[in-house]
């Protein structure tokens, strides 16, 4: 099985108190502890201000519902004012020059297609996909 | 300005040929610009707990209420769970996003994309005898003295449990402190009580009545199992 981890930290002087927080996980198949995700989709794309596309297909993806899959996402423009929006079907948010996101993945049905729109100008995003597998449709 | 940064680390040894590690930092700030976010509700843990022949309800975690619409939110999730099996199904609204195993993490954008609230406009009139009341979502108002305006005063001054007001002259603007779709504004008057005098023709007219919609991304959680699960929870807003 493959091992990957996935570690976030938070820190921040927000509060009066420093605040820093810290959590990684073992991006392993649903419900296991001994099989980790073992397939990966990578890509880094440019968007246009304004062009929607499905960045990740739930419709055509193959992917079994239901599951632990991980996205990542991630804006790599520099102009502040730059954003995308993500939706599953309906809005989840918008990921501004700089940010990113890395959330869990369940596929459920062909409406859950990961979505993004560019506003303010070409929006340069890199996503990943950790999954269990897929079923290839045959050419 | 307060500077909060979120850094991921993805790392992998064996997933690929080549080894997979990147890390990147993000800097949270404020929808299209360079400041800094200001706010959170902390670092909070919510525990679900279930009779094991009851059914597994949704807890609302975030009300969209809670943050800036279309601003650059920002949410942290973790199960706490330390049994594989056990998961949150994290819900956006009525959408499913997915599921977090026990140990897994989620770190997302908010819209935060919010309903109206219902308004309504109730205006003190008639004649009013000092020591009247008027009762409006358990809270009860004693008139001071006849005048109108003061009495339109006095209840602008109480704290209702949901709803927030202002006062210009006699009419006191009543806004719910919650979006939501409740179907009818006609609950507002049936609720409003007043306890007259004898002889007294003391009003309180509601009018103006605006309904409110429902909100379009609350964060809801949903534990796979009846006993006891714990997430652990963070929202950082503009």
């Amino acid at each position: 099985m493959a091992t990957t981890t996935a570690t976030i930290s938070l820190s921040s002087d927000l509060l009066s108190d420093s605040m820093s927080v810290s959590a990684d996980t073992t991006c392993m198949k649903a419900g296991t502890t001994a099989d980790g995700l073992d397939m990966m989709d990578y890509g880094y794309i440019d968007v246009a201000t304004g062009d929607e596309y499905d960045i990740l297909d739930a419709n055509n993806s193959g992917l079994n519902t239901n599951k632990a899959n991980k996205v990542y996402l991630a804006n790599h423009s520099t102009d502040e004012t730059f954003y995308i929006t993500v939706a599953i079907d309906g809005a989840i948010g918008r990921l501004y020059a700089g940010d990113w996101m890395f959330i869990p993945w369940g596929c459920v049905d062909q409406h859950d297609d990961i979505e993004i729109q560019a506003y303010g100008g070409t929006n340069t995003v890199c996503y990943a996909l950790f999954h269990e597998g897929r079923t290839l449709t045959a050419s | 300005m307060a500077t909060t940064t979120a850094t991921l680390t993805l790392s992998s040894a064996d997933l690929l040929t080549d080894t997979l590690a990147f890390t990147t930092t993000a800097t949270l700030t404020t929808a299209g610009t360079s400041t800094g976010l200001s706010q959170t509700s902390g670092l909070a843990r919510t525990t679900t707990s279930y009779a094991s022949s009851g059914v597994i309800e949704s807890t609302n975690l975030y009300r969209s209420d809670d943050a800036t619409a279309s601003g650059a939110n920002k949410v942290y999730l973790k199960n706490l769970s330390t049994t594989p099996a056990e998961y949150f199904t994290v819900f956006i609204d009525q959408e499913e996003m997915g599921r977090l195993y026990a140990g897994d993490w989620a770190f997302f954008p908010w819209s935060a994309t919010s309903g109206t609230k219902e308004t309504f406009i109730m205006t003190v009139g008639g004649t009013w005898v000092a020591g009247e009341t008027l009762e409006f979502d358990g809270v009860l108002t004693v008139a001071a003295n006849t005048t109108v305006a003061d009495i339109a005063t006095q209840v602008d001054a109480q704290h209702f449990p949901n709803w927030t007001t202002t006062v210009s002259g006699a009419a006191v603007t009543f806004t719910a402190r919650k979006a939501q779709d409740a179907g009818t504004v006609v609950t507002a008057t049936a609720d409003m009580v007043i306890v007259q005098s004898g002889g007294s023709d003391a009003t309180a007219v509601v009018s103006s009545a605006a309904m409110g919609t429902a909100t379009e991304s609350d964060i809801m959680i949903i534990p796979s199992v009846h006993t006891s699960m714990t997430l652990e929870h963070m929202l950082i807003n503009e």
